[in-house]
C-alpha cells in the first residue's frame, strides 16, 4: 500500500498524472511504476479512466499535467520521431482489437513492421508473420479476412500483432471483455506464455477478476483519478476496503 | 438561443475543417510519402469511379443535347448544336456533374470507412503501430481525389461529348469528324483550362472534408453514418461554392 | 502483392488516357489557334477593328489559316493588326491580296478575311503590309438607310399633295363630266359618217363625168358642152378638195380621241396637263360644235345634190347595184 519509488529497474514511472476532459477530472496526481518483466493489472470501474491512462502511456491522449516515463524518457516532451522509436518498444492491445478491416491477416501482422522499417526483405518480414501467428495458434488464418474470423480468433491475433514487433512492454485494454469465460481463460494464458517467452512488461486493464488472478503479479486500484490501493491478488482478496471488495462480489 | 448555438457550431466546424486543411498541407503532404496507399487510394477512387462517371456523363451529353435542341431549332441555329453543348459540357456541366457524382461516391465511402475506423480504435492503432494516420489516411486520400477528379473530368467530358453527339445523330446527321471539328474549333483555352484547374480544387474539396467527417466522427454507427452523409452533403456545397469563386476569378481574371 | 501490380496497371491505364484525351484537346485547341507549327506574320492597318480581338480567326479565300496575333494602336485613325498565318498559306497569298474585317455567320465573332486579286502580284513575306478594304458595317448601314428612309418621307409627302391637287382640278372635273365625254364620241363618230358619205358622192361623180364625156344618155348630150362640163370639173374638184379636208380633220380628230382615252385609262402624260387648261376645254367645245354644224351643211347639201335632176338617174342605178350586191350577201 505504499508509493514506489523510481529505481532503474523500472521501465515505466508514472507522476503526478492529471488529465481533464472539459468539466470532468479523470486523472488526478495519479502515480504507478512498472519494474521490468512485471506484470501490473489495473483495476477500475468502467469510466474510471483506464484506457485514458494507458492512451497517456502510448501517446494516443496528452495529459494535462505530471509526468509518464517510458524506459526513462518523458512521453508527454517527446519529438513525433523519438515518439514512434519508443512506440516501436511497446505494444498495445486495443479493446475492439483495432484490426485493419480491409486487409488480410497478413497484412495486417505486416503493418507494424513495415511502419518501423524492421525487416528489409520479404522473407523475413514472412518469417515474423508466420511467427507471430504460430504464437497464438492461427497459422492457418494467414490469408483470411478480419471479418471471417471469431471473436477469440480477432482477439488472438491482435495479440500476434501487438507481439510481433517484440516489445518490451505490452498495454492491454481489457483484454477478456466481451470473450466468452473459456475463450477469456485461454486469452490470459497466451498474455502468461508470451511474456514468458520473450520476458515483456505489461500493464493489463481489466475489472475481470478471474483475469487479475490469473495474469497479475501486482494490483492497481484506480479510484477516482487516483491509485487508491496497490497490491497482490491476495492482498486484495483479503482486503476489508469495501472499495476494493465490491470487485470480489 | 438555439440559433446562436447554430451560428457557433456551424462556425466551429468551419474553423475545424480550416485547421484540418492546414494540417493537411503542414504534415500531410511532407516525406515520409505513403506511396503505395497513395496508388491503391488512387486505383480505388479513380478507376473503379470511371464506370460511374462515365455512364453519368454519357446519359449527360445525350440529355443535354436533346434537350437544348428545341430551342436552337426555334432560333434557326440548329448547326450550333454541337457547338452550344461542346461549351455548356466542357465548361460547365462536366466538371460539376462529374464532382457531384464523385463527391457522392468517394466522399460518402472516405468518411465511412475513416468513421468506422475511428470508432474502432484502428487509427489509434495505426499511430501505435508508428504510423502518422493522418499521412496514411488523410494525405494519401485527399491527394488521390486531387489528382483524380480531374483524370475523371477530363474522361467524363470526353464520354459526354460522344453522348451528344448520339444525341444530336438522334434527329439528324453528323459526322462523327464534324462534330468534333465544330466543338474544338469553338473551345479556346480560356474554357478548358479554368475549367480544368478548378476540378483540382473540387477534388480536394471532396478528400478534405470526406477525411475530415470520418476522422472527427463520433462513436457508434450511427455517428458512422452521419458522418458519412454530412461529408457528401457537405462536399456537394463546397463544390458550389468553388464553382462559384472560379467563374469569378476566371471572369476576373478576364479569362471569360 | 499480384493484386497491387493489376491495380497499378490499370490505374496507369486510367490516368494515361485521361492525360492522353487532355493532351489531344489542348493539342487541338491550339491547332485550331496556331499555337503550334511554323507560321509567318502579315499586317493589315483598320481605322477600325469593329470589336475585333487578338485570337480571332483568319480566313483565306475561306479557308481558316490562322489568327490575329497582336493589335497594336499606330494614332487615332490607324490600328495595325498582326495576323499570324500558317506557312502553308504562304505560296498563295500575294502582296496585292485585300483584307477586311467580317463576321462569322449573322451575329457570329469577327474574322480577318483575306481575299486574293485577280492582277497578278508578288508572294507575301514576312511582315508584308497587306492593302485593308473598309467594309461596311452594320451601323453604317442602317445609318444610310434611315437617311434614305427621310427622304422617301419627304418624297411621298410632295407627292401627296400633288395627287390632291389634280383630283381638285377642273380636268378631272371635264373629264368625270360624262356628257362631254358622250359629246365627243357622238361627234367623232357623224365626223366619221359624213366623211364617208363624202368619199361615195366623189366616187359617184367620177363616174358621172367619165359617162357624161362619152356622150351617154341626154344629160351627156345636153352636157357635151365643153364649157358646161369644165364648169362642172371645177365644182366637182372643189367637192373633193372639201372631202379630202375633211378626212384628214376626222382623222387627226380620231388619234386625238384615242390619245385622250388613252390617258384617261392610264390617266397621266402631257395630254392631260393640257386639258386641264379650262380655256382649252371651252375652245374643244367650239370647235366640236362647228364641226357638227359645218357635217350636217355638208349633208344638207348632198341631199339636195341628190334631188338634182342632172343626178337623180345616177343615184337610183346606185341604189340598184347596192340592192343586189346585199341580196347576194343574204343568200
Amino acid at each position: 500500500m505504499k508509493t514506489q519509488t523510481a529505481t532503474e529497474n523500472n521501465v515505466i514511472v508514472i507522476e503526478k498524472l492529471c488529465k481533464h476532459f472539459g468539466d470532468h477530472t479523470v486523472l488526478q496526481d495519479f502515480a504507478l511504476s512498472v519494474k521490468k518483466e512485471e506484470n501490473v493489472v489495473v483495476l477500475g470501474k468502467s469510466g474510471s479512466g483506464k484506457s485514458v491512462l494507458i492512451k497517456c502511456i502510448i501517446g494516443l491522449l496528452k495529459p494535462d499535467s505530471g509526468n509518464i516515463k517510458v524506459f526513462g524518457q518523458n512521453v508527454p516532451d517527446m519529438s513525433h520521431e523519438v515518439l514512434d522509436q519508443v512506440r516501436a518498444r511497446i505494444g498495445f492491445l486495443f479493446q475492439g482489437n483495432a484490426l485493419y478491416d480491409s486487409m488480410t491477416v497478413r497484412e495486417n501482422l505486416e503493418f507494424p513492421l513495415r511502419r518501423h522499417w524492421i525487416a528489409a526483405s520479404q522473407n523475413e518480414v514472412e518469417a515474423l508473420v508466420m511467427e507471430a501467428l504460430e504464437n497464438v495458434g492461427l497459422a492457418h488464418t494467414v490469408d483470411l479476412m478480419p471479418e471471417e474470423l471469431s471473436g477469440g480468433m480477432l482477439k488472438r491475433v491482435a495479440l500476434a500483432r501487438t507481439m510481433i514487433l517484440k516489445p518490451e512492454v505490452i498495454l492491454y485494454d481489457e483484454p477478456t471483455t466481451g470473450l466468452d469465460p473459456v475463450t477469456a481463460r485461454e486469452i490470459d494464458k497466451l498474455i502468461l506464455k508470451l511474456q514468458d517467452k520473450y520476458h515483456t512488461s505489461s500493464i493489463i486493464i481489466t475489472h475481470d477478476m478471474n483475469c487479475v488472478k490469473n495474469t497479475a503479479d501486482r494490483v492497481a486500484l484506480l479510484l477516482d483519478g487516483r491509485c487508491y490501493a496497490q497490491g497482490t491478488y491476495t492482498d486484495f482478496e483479503h482486503s476489508t476496503d469495501p472499495n476494493i471488495h465490491q470487485f470480489f462480489e | 438561443m438555439a440559433f446562436t448555438k447554430n451560428i457557433k457550431a456551424f462556425l466551429n466546424d468551419t474553423g475545424d475543417i480550416a485547421g484540418f486543411a492546414g494540417q493537411f498541407f503542414s504534415t500531410g503532404i511532407k516525406p515520409r510519402f505513403e506511396v503505395l496507399e497513395l496508388l491503391n487510394q488512387c486505383y480505388i477512387i479513380g478507376y473503379k469511379s470511371l464506370p460511374l462517371i462515365g455512364l453519368t456523363g454519357f446519359i449527360m451529353g445525350l440529355v443535354l443535347t436533346m434537350q437544348l435542341r428545341p430551342s436552337l431549332v426555334a432560333y434557326g441555329v440548329e448547326s450550333q448544336l454541337p457547338v452550344m453543348v461542346g461549351i455548356a459540357i466542357v465548361r460547365e456541366i462536366g466538371p460539376v456533374i462529374t464532382a457531384l457524382i464523385f463527391a457522392g461516391k468517394i466522399a460518402s465511402s472516405i468518411g465511412a470507412e475513416l468513421g468506422s475506423m475511428k470508432v474502432t480504435e484502428q487509427i489509434d492503432a495505426m499511430e501505435v503501430s508508428g504510423t502518422n494516420p493522418f499521412k496514411y489516411l488523410v494525405a494519401t486520400r485527399t491527394v488521390a481525389t486531387t489528382l483524380m477528379l480531374p483524370v475523371l473530368t477530363v474522361l467524363g467530358d470526353a464520354i459526354a461529348l460522344f453522348g451528344a453527339y448520339i444525341g444530336v445523330n438522334i434527329r439528324s446527321a453528323t459526322s462523327f469528324y464534324l462534330f468534333f471539328i465544330q466543338v474544338f474549333r469553338s473551345l479556346s483555352f480560356g474554357d478548358v483550362l479554368p475549367a480544368f484547374f478548378k476540378t483540382f480544387f473540387f477534388g480536394f474539396a471532396v478528400g478534405i472534408v470526406g477525411c475530415y467527417k470520418g476522422y472527427t466522427s463520433s462513436k457508434g454507427t450511427r455517428g458512422v453514418g452521419s458522418s458519412a452523409n454530412s461529408a457528401v452533403v457537405l462536399s456537394s456545397v463546397v463544390i458550389f461554392f468553388i464553382d462559384l469563386l472560379a467563374v469569378q476569378l476566371t471572369d476576373l481574371l478576364g479569362l471569360n | 502483392m499480384a493484386n497491387q501490380t493489376a491495380g497499378n496497371i490499370k490505374l496507369g491505364a486510367f490516368v494515361l488516357s485521361g492525360l492522353f484525351v487532355l493532351i489531344l484537346a489542348f493539342y487541338l485547341i491550339g491547332k485550331n489557334h496556331n499555337l503550334f507549327g511554323s507560321d509567318f506574320n502579315i499586317r493589315v492597318r483598320f481605322s477600325n477593328l469593329n470589336g475585333l480581338t487578338v485570337g480571332n480567326n483568319v480566313q483565306f479565300s475561306g479557308i481558316q489559316s490562322g489568327t490575329v496575333k497582336k493589335i497594336n494602336m499606330i494614332n487615332d485613325t490607324t490600328i495595325e493588326v498582326t495576323l499570324s498565318i500558317d506557312n502553308k498559306f504562304t505560296s498563295y497569298i500575294h502582296k496585292n491580296a485585300v483584307a477586311s474585317i467580317g463576321t462569322e455567320g449573322l451575329m457570329g465573332n469577327k474574322i480577318v478575311n483575306i481575299v486574293p486579286s485577280n492582277l497578278p502580284s508578288a508572294q507575301v513575306t514576312e511582315d508584308d503590309l497587306l492593302i485593308a478594304q473598309k467594309k461596311i458595317s452594320t451601323d453604317e448601314m442602317l445609318q444610310t438607310l434611315s437617311k434614305t428612309n427621310n427622304n422617301v418621307a419627304v418624297i411621298s409627302e410632295a407627292l401627296k399633295g400633288t395627287v390632291l391637287k389634280v383630283n381638285g382640278s377642273t380636268f378631272m372635273a371635264l373629264l368625270n363630266d360624262k356628257n362631254v365625254s358622250g359629246n365627243l364620241l357622238a361627234s367623232l363618230q357623224n365626223l366619221n359618217k359624213a366623211s364617208a358619205n363624202a368619199i361615195k358622192i366623189t366616187n359617184g361623180i367620177d363616174d358621172l363625168i367619165v359617162g357624161i364625156k362619152n356622150g351617154k344618155g341626154a344629160a351627156g348630150v345636153l352636157l357635151r358642152d365643153t364649157i358646161a362640163a369644165g364648169n362642172l370639173q371645177a365644182a366637182i374638184s372643189s367637192i373633193r378638195k372639201a372631202s379630202d379636208n375633211a378626212d384628214s380633220l376626222t382623222w387627226q380628230l380620231n388619234n386625238l380621241a384615242r390619245t385622250v382615252n388613252g390617258h384617261l385609262n392610264s390617266g397621266n402624260g402631257s395630254l392631260p396637263m393640257i386639258l386641264k387648261d379650262s380655256a382649252f376645254a371651252k375652245d374643244l367645245r367650239a370647235t366640236m360644235y362647228n364641226l357638227r354644224q359645218g357635217t350636217d351643211g355638208f349633208n344638207k347639201n348632198m341631199e339636195a345634190l341628190k334631188h338634182n335632176f342632172l343626178f337623180r338617174g345616177y343615184f337610183k342605178s346606185q341604189e340598184k347595184a347596192q340592192r343586189k350586191q346585199q341580196a347576194v350577201q343574204s343568200q
